[in-house]
């Protein structure tokens, strides 16, 4: 078998294909060299940047509200899936350290058309993240706002779509337009919000084991320690765990990949399962399940403010504004080279891909991130999209841990990973049926919409690149 | 032989002097064209769109080079961060000295700094050598406050020049390093500095202002404070 790619789409547009050498510092073409430039605490900001901001301030309401303090167990069982997936997804990356991520290795483990569904669906996944994201921001806004004493007439909601869509056009814009180095904004907002949480939960932890009493308002404890209540919270939260494999988008600038990859990948899901669950038990402890229900998503404010009386709710409120936003522009960022990914292979018109001279941007893609994301941001919709956001997401990482097995079935030549998943095929079969497993404990209707989108990128394949092959092709 | 990289922001229409070629006329050279993105791009993308009217560019500079009586090769690097680039090739090219373009004619004048932690020695072989037997005069610049034995320094610098045939003037300053260098540069046509010097180091890896403003009193050679060994050179 060729392992060049071949074949061209409707528009007789061929992939881009190069012979590359890759080193620790760079990656050598024909012609010119593309420099490394992340290094294993860029890596873990993306990966921990992206997590940190959904899973924490939001979902503690949502979750507390169906299961109580059984949620804590429903964050520990997304976070040992996200861990199965980390491991393949590590061993992938380091074989081969490209710009696209679960795509590049799902297209090349598996064919083209696996390929196109999933390069497609992480473009939408991560639209529904990012628009979810958006959706808490709005909440988290229209909460400060009421902390400074301006109080919203009859539509709160309006409000919340309001922020969401406007803060949605502005990431948009800015990163069109915006070429300071946001990089290093990104890291010092990761530190800033790590370290605000952790000094949350010291405080919430002396509460909730006896030391300290803050006075936390009484309620009837409801907690429902059941695997299928606990399951489908999982299902709902597993959004809070998107974060890791968009390490993966940015393998190919990654600064020795063979070493920065898996610790930034796997870091940055330990921690964040950690802080996930240690949250949970604090705001669990502080607020029983009623008390969750009625706060809803921005119950993480009201928990701020039981232990530490107002300045405990603006603390929450800074950092549940700047975690949302965040994740969004780690998003975002994570979704133009997820389209650049498939344009490249010319699963996409190659325009879409295109950057402009004036500010080196790549203005299409990162429109055609953000174009989706302000509709969906306004349908307000939170659950829903956090949902298809895991679904799709999900779908990706069963298909990787499938793809891993596959490749070493196939031994092919330039399979080379510098990190090896330890225990042959248990851990990525495992990984493959919890990602779809997980699945099954959805909302049907978010089930539904997830199935259409994965069937409308399939007829895309079928309709503009049925010729084209990049199994095995590296 | 002595090898020293250019680096060129190629797509910029960045180019070298003419002035520069010719100094640059008895060492090697290898012009390092880059293009810096945002973050938000992938180089890779970048590549893709502008490799080869990247290429193009870097070759119409080697023909000058040619043309001008030197010879460069030249490497082209799509990268989010200019600094670490620069390094990395000059390490692999075993780059003895960086040098940035400026607006220059003719090359008669060398203005070379002492000032500050460099190693003297290293920036007094390298100035021997681009000078070769050409009519070029330098003035030795040491500027800062003085220290013990810092008047034996350029002394001892000056003489051996003149023992390599070359016509030299001494300065001294205790003003500080960069203002002293900045108001010596109006009667020279290039600088030649150490890398270890901090306050000077801005003009080479500093940001876009103070690289201009570098640019702006006429190309600057920065010796490197060390090199790699021959066998990490490529």
């Amino acid at each position: 078998m060729s392992s060049e790619p071949t074949g061209t789409n409707i528009e007789g547009t061929a992939p881009d294909a190069e012979h590359v050498v890759e080193t620790d510092e760079a990656t050598i073409t024909d012609d010119a060299e593309l420099e490394r430039t992340i290094g294993l605490s860029g890596g873990l900001a993306i990966g921990i940047g992206t997590m940190i901001g959904a899973g924490i301030f939001v979902f503690p309401g949502l979750a507390g509200a169906e299961v109580g303090a059984a949620a804590a167990a429903s964050f520990g069982v997304g976070g040992v899936i996200a861990l199965l997936v980390a491991l393949p997804t590590s061993e992938l990356a380091t074989a081969m350290p490209k710009s696209g991520g679960g795509y590049y290795f799902i297209s090349r483990g598996l064919g083209t058309l696996a390929g196109t569904v999933i390069g497609l669906s992480l473009w939408l996944g991560l639209v529904f993240a990012t628009a979810f994201y958006l959706v808490g921001l709005g909440f988290y806004a229209l909460d400060g706002l009421a902390l400074v004493g301006i109080t919203v007439g009859s539509s709160p909601e309006t409000i919340v779509s309001g922020i969401a869509v406007v803060a949605g056009i502005g990431f948009t814009v800015l990163n069109v337009t915006g070429t300071e180095n946001a990089a290093k904004l990104q890291n010092g907002i990761v530190a800033l919000l790590l370290s605000m949480l952790l000094a949350f939960l010291a405080f919430g932890m002396a509460d909730a084991l006896g030391f300290v009493d803050a006075g936390t308002p009484p309620g009837e404890a409801r907690d429902v320690w059941a695997i299928g209540p606990i399951m489908s919270v999982a299902a709902l939260v597993f959004t809070s765990y998107l974060g890791f494999a968009q390490v993966a988008t940015v393998a190919g600038e990654m600064k020795s990949p063979g070493r920065n990859l898996p610790l930034a990948m796997i870091g940055s899901v330990v921690i964040v399962t950690a802080m996930y669950v240690l949250t949970i038990f604090v705001a669990t402890s502080v607020f029983t399940q009623d008390a969750l229900a009625a706060a809803g998503e921005t119950a993480m404010v009201e928990i701020g403010r039981a232990l530490l009386g107002t300045p405990g709710a603006l603390v929450i409120i800074v950092g549940g504004l700047l975690a949302t936003m965040s994740s969004a522009n780690a998003s975002i960022l994570s979704t133009s080279r997820a389209i650049y990914g498939v344009s490249k292979d010319a699963l996409l018109p190659r325009w879409a891909s295109r950057i402009n001279l004036k500010y080196g941007t790549p203005h299409v893609a990162l429109g055609m991130a953000g174009g989706p994301v302000i509709v969906l941001a306004a349908t307000r919709q939170v659950q829903l999209l956090a949902e298809v956001a895991s679904f799709l997401h999900l779908i990706m990482y069963g298909l990787m841990c499938v793809a891993l097995v596959a490749i070493r079935r196939d031994e092919p030549d330039w399979y080379d990973p510098d990190f090896t998943v330890p225990g042959g095929p248990v851990i990525p079969v495992i990984g493959a049926v919890a990602s779809f497993g997980l699945i099954a404990f959805m909302d049907p209707f978010s089930i539904v919409v997830g199935i259409g989108v994965i069937g409308a990128t399939a007829g895309w394949y079928f309709y503009y690149a049925r010729d084209i092959r990049l199994k095995g092709a590296l | 032989m002595t090898r020293v990289l250019v680096p060129v922001e190629v797509l910029a229409g960045k180019t070298v002097s003419p002035g520069l070629m010719q100094l640059l006329g008895t060492v090697d050279v290898t012009v390092l064209g880059y293009h810096v993105l945002p973050e938000q791009t992938p180089p890779d993308q970048a590549r893709l769109q502008y490799e080869e009217r990247a290429t193009a560019a870097l070759e119409d500079l080697g023909q000058e080079f040619r043309t001008a009586g030197g010879a460069a090769d030249h490497r082209l690097v799509f990268t989010h961060d200019r600094e670490q680039t620069v390094d990395r090739i000059a390490d692999e090219v075993g780059a003895r000295a960086l040098a940035i373009s400026g607006v220059t004619g003719d090359i008669d004048s060398l203005l070379v700094s002492l000032s500050g932690d460099v190693a003297v020695d290293r920036i007094l072989d390298f100035v021997i050598e681009v000078i070769g037997d050409r009519e070029i005069g330098v003035t030795l610049l040491l500027a800062g406050q003085p220290e013990a034995g810092s008047d034996g320094r350029l002394d001892t610098a000056a003489s051996q020049l003149r023992e390599a045939g070359i016509d030299v003037e001494t300065s001294v300053s205790t003003g500080s390093p960069f203002e002293s260098l900045m108001d010596s540069v109006p009667n020279h046509d290039a600088i030649v500095m150490g890398e270890s010097a901090p306050s000077l180091r801005s003009l080479v890896f500093g940001d876009e202002s103070e690289r201009v403003a570098a640019a702006s009193v006429g190309p600057v050679l920065v010796v490197r404070s060390d090199e790699p060994s021959d066998d990490e050179a490529v």
